[in-house]
Parts: structure tokens; sequence; C-alpha cells
């Protein structure tokens, strides 16, 4: 069960390191659950690309006697499998109460948001040779993997557009949404090139802020402060071709096989999700996990965004608070913490009507790490 | 269209040194695999003992993308072609392609490896060119 949720002020939130947003994020968390720092018995942590966050955090937090401590790093996934380590260990006995973290704050004041991600590979040895060779950051892998969808099945900068305007009309209704003010497929077609084929308006935004959950057992959640978010199913894949040799690259992602194995998991189909939160680093992110996980057949995610179906008062409720593309890039906390505010109902001009089933996505690498997690308003299938 | 610095270190300086003399070298295990330079064990067997061995130099292209600056007062001339080449032995390898229109590529097209340099004292980068 996630009983507790716990956002910092994110986005351009300057003069605080990765281990305070973390700390305040647990904070935040453990309030809103109703419980108190020395209820937990439980810490995961996890960093982003400023790295700064570590299992020094239960020192920072005064957090004493843990049963579980431990930093995870599966990129874009970790968030996902934070949460499947935290409910296994609550499942066990293992420990009772664990708070799942990240943090990072690679925007300052002085920088932009491309320098955050772009400059990190010395100029040495195999990666330094990547860079030399003009790969470097994420832009540049993801915008090959987008074409080569786009040249294996015909897919088209204007169907990214969709996604980009569907999800910035979410996030005008989210109040902690970044960027609020609407755009249209023209807004997306005339904004500048960041690597063809993505445009401006395909990757996501630069954040600091930290974002905690609490993982506990039903019984203790029953006697909390929120409506309880139940963890239905999980399950995560990591094909393990990283710079290497992959038919499947840009056509086929580990959401292809860990999408129905939460599903069977939880013991629904496709068609009992109510809430789609997927993670969105791109544009094109969020297109080939639809297809990967059945919205649509494999090829036809192009279209199938063009269609209409995507957002407020779509028949897809699809990154219902912008996501990371209009609302806060916090990596798999994301999409996660999006879930957990749908299925509890409290999403207010957002929310929607039927939450009784949430499927949330993580990505990390290149399309190399997935996570998907089923959650529900209801202990069982809906 | 043009490669940055790089220099080598224990890992990359045989690659480095046949790079300058206008060879791309792979790693090849006893079973005549081949894997990526980089690789620490065969991609297809796993085996440790592996050898340098150069690369024909041919390639098709994959994917590419087309990598701009940041606005300037012309930002055509920042323009970079960024590909993905599979090899003729198998393994990939992502750099850029040199002199290309990227409005004329197609999946599939021929590449061959050339090398570049960002200046004299930096080592040589593979790059590709249509063949």
């Amino acid at each position: 069960m996630i009983a507790g949720l716990g956002m910092t002020d994110l986005g351009k939130v300057y003069g605080r390191t990765p281990a305070e947003f973390a700390a305040d994020a647990v904070r935040r968390a453990a309030a809103d659950a109703g419980l108190r720092l020395s209820d937990l018995d439980g810490l995961l942590t996890s960093s982003g690309v400023t790295g700064g966050v570590s299992v020094d955090l239960q020192r920072d937090l005064g957090m004493t006697d843990l049963r579980l401590l431990s930093h995870m790093q599966s990129y874009g996934s970790t968030a996902g499998a934070m949460v499947q380590v935290a409910s296994l260990a609550v499942m066990s006995g293992t420990a009772s109460a664990v708070a799942c973290v990240f943090a990072d704050s690679p925007l300052q004041p002085e920088r932009g948001a491309g320098a955050a991600y772009g400059t990190r590979r010395a100029p040495a040895g195999w990666w330094g040779l990547l860079g030399a060779s003009g790969i470097v950051g994420p832009n540049p892998m993801y915008a090959l993997a987008a074409r080569r969808h786009m040249a294996r099945y015909g897919t088209t900068t204007e169907q990214f557009g969709h996604i980009a305007v569907a999800q910035r009309s979410w996030a005008a209704l989210n109040p902690a949404a970044q960027l609020r003010e609407p755009v249209t497929l023209a807004d997306h077609q005339s904004s500048r090139w960041i690597a063809d084929p993505f445009r401006l308006l395909d990757c996501c935004l630069v954040s600091n802020g930290g974002i905690a959950v609490i993982v506990t057992t039903a019984e203790r959640a029953a006697t909390l402060a929120q409506p309880a978010v139940h963890v239905l199913g999980w399950a995560q894949a990591h094909p393990g071709h990283y710079l290497r040799r992959d038919p499947d690259f840009g056509l086929v992602t580990g959401a292809a096989t860990a999408g129905p194995a939460a599903l069977d998991m939880a013991g629904i189909t496709l068609s009992d999700v109510d809430v789609v939160e997927l993670y969105d680093c791109y544009t094109f992110t969020v297109l080939v996990t639809l297809e990967d996980y059945g919205f649509c057949p494999k090829g036809e995610g192009g279209p199938f965004a063009a269609s209409g179906v995507l957002g407020p008062g779509g028949k897809l409720l699809l990154n219902t608070g912008g996501g990371q593309l209009s609302g806060y890039y916090m990596w798999g906390m994301t999409p996660l913490s999006e879930a957990v505010i749908q299925a509890r109902g409290q999403g207010a001009e957002r929310q929607a009507a039927a939450h009784d089933v949430v499927l949330v996505s993580g990505n990390g690498g290149v399309l190399d790490h997935h996570a998907t997690l089923v959650l529900g308003s209801q202990a069982g299938a809906s | 269209m043009t490669v940055g610095p790089v220099a080598r270190d224990a890992a990359t300086a045989e690659f480095f040194d046949a790079a300058a003399a206008g060879r791309f070298l792979l790693r090849r295990c006893p079973a005549g695999h081949f894997s990526e330079p980089s690789a620490a064990q065969c991609t297809t067997c796993a085996s440790t003992a592996l050898r340098w061995e150069a690369a024909r130099g041919g390639a098709t292209l994959v994917s590419w993308a087309v990598a701009w600056g940041r606005p300037a007062s012309d930002p055509e001339a920042q323009r970079t072609v960024l590909v993905i080449a599979e090899l003729d032995e198998g393994p990939w390898w992502w750099s850029q392609l040199a002199d290309a229109d990227p409005a004329s590529l197609a999946v599939g097209q021929r590449l061959r490896i050339e090398f570049r340099r960002a200046g004299s004292e930096y080592e040589a980068v593979p790059v590709f060119a249509l063949a």
C-alpha cells in the first residue's frame, strides 16, 4: 500500500542540495500519511543526474533502528523498482513502513536546462570518444531511437506533437506544473529543433526538487490519514543492449514484457485500466510505451496519438498532471506521484471520474530499463 | 560538422593507435564472434579471450538524427548529422555522418568509416561517410 506522498516545491527552486530536497520530501510524505519519522523503519534512497542523495539521509532525518536501508539506481525505472522492493519488504515483514525517495537539483540559476544534462562526460576513453563523436547526452540518443520508429512505421513529428499538446492541456489544470500555458500543434511544429526529429516541445523539463512515498501494510494503511493506494501488480524489464547492436532499438522496449506481467500479477487486463501515467522524457517515449503496453498495435502509436483520444475529455486519460513534458521532471517519481494523486481521487480539476486502476511506467537509460506498477483504489481487481 | 577533442586512456590506447593509422578495431573471440571495441567479454558467447581485429570499414545506416546547437545567428552552421551504423562485421557504432544532407538519408544506405581529429593534439575519431 502507498500511504503517503511528499512533494517539495518543484522546478526552478534554487539554493538547496539534493539531500535537503530528499529530507524535505520524506518529512512531507510521513506527515501526509499521518506518521512520525520515528514510525518509519525502512528507507530506500535514489538520486538523479547530480547525485547527492545516499543512505546518509538516515542520519539527516534522525531515523534510528531502521530494518531496511539501501540506495537504488536503475535510472528512470528506479521509482517503480523502489515501490516493488518496499512492497516485498512489508509483505515479508522485513520492515513495516518504508520511505522511498528521489531528489535532484540539476538546475542552476545562471545555466540553461540543456547544460544540466549535457556536460557530464570527461573527454577521455570510450565515453570521451562517444562525446567527441557528437553523441552528447540523452537528446541525440532518443532522437536516434525515434527516427528508427519513424523510418519503420511512418511515424511523424506531427504525431509526436499531439502528445505534447495534450499533456500541456492537462498541465494547465495542475497547480504544481511548471508549464501551464496552452500550446497548439502549430506551436509544437514551430518550436526549435533540439535533435531532429525532436523539437523543444518533444523534450521533458529539467526540475529541482524531491518526491517521496511511504509504503506500508494494508493493516497499517487502514489506520492512517490518506485513502490507501493498493500496489496491485509490478514488473521490471531490462533488455540489456545499451549502445549495442539491438534489433528492437527504438521499436520495442521493456514495457512490452513488463506491462503484461504487471497486469497479470494484478489479475486484470488493459481494459480495466482507468488512468495511465507514463514516463515521458520525450513525446516518443509515450508513443512507444503505449504500443508496448498494447493500447494500440505495434507501429500504430502515431495515428493513435493523433486520433483525438488524448487530453482532458479524451478517451484515454494519459499523463493527467502534464507529465515530465509540462509538469515536473522527477524521473520515475513524476508518473508515480500523479498516479497516487489520481488513485486517491485528489486530482481536483484534473481528477479522473473513474480511478480504480492506474497504470504507471518508468523508463531509464535509452529505453534500456523499464518498471511497471499497477495501482488501485481498491484491494482487488475492480 | 566537426568532432570534439578526446584523449586516450589505458583501455583505449590500442584502439586510438589503430585509428591514427586509419583502422577501426573490433574485438573478436576464438569462436569468431565480433564485439564492439569497448567490450570486455564477447557479446555473443561471453568469452574473455578477446583479441583486436580491424573492421573492413563498410557499414549500413540504422538510424540518424540531426543535433542542433543553441540558437545562434546561423544555426545551420551548428548542425551535426548523427548516426547509428551497423558495421559489416555485425556490431553497431554511434558517431557522425560527414558531409551528408539529412533529407536524403534512408535506412540501409551504405556507409564507410573515416577518421577526423579536433586537432593534432587529440586522438582520431571514427566517423561515417556515404559510400
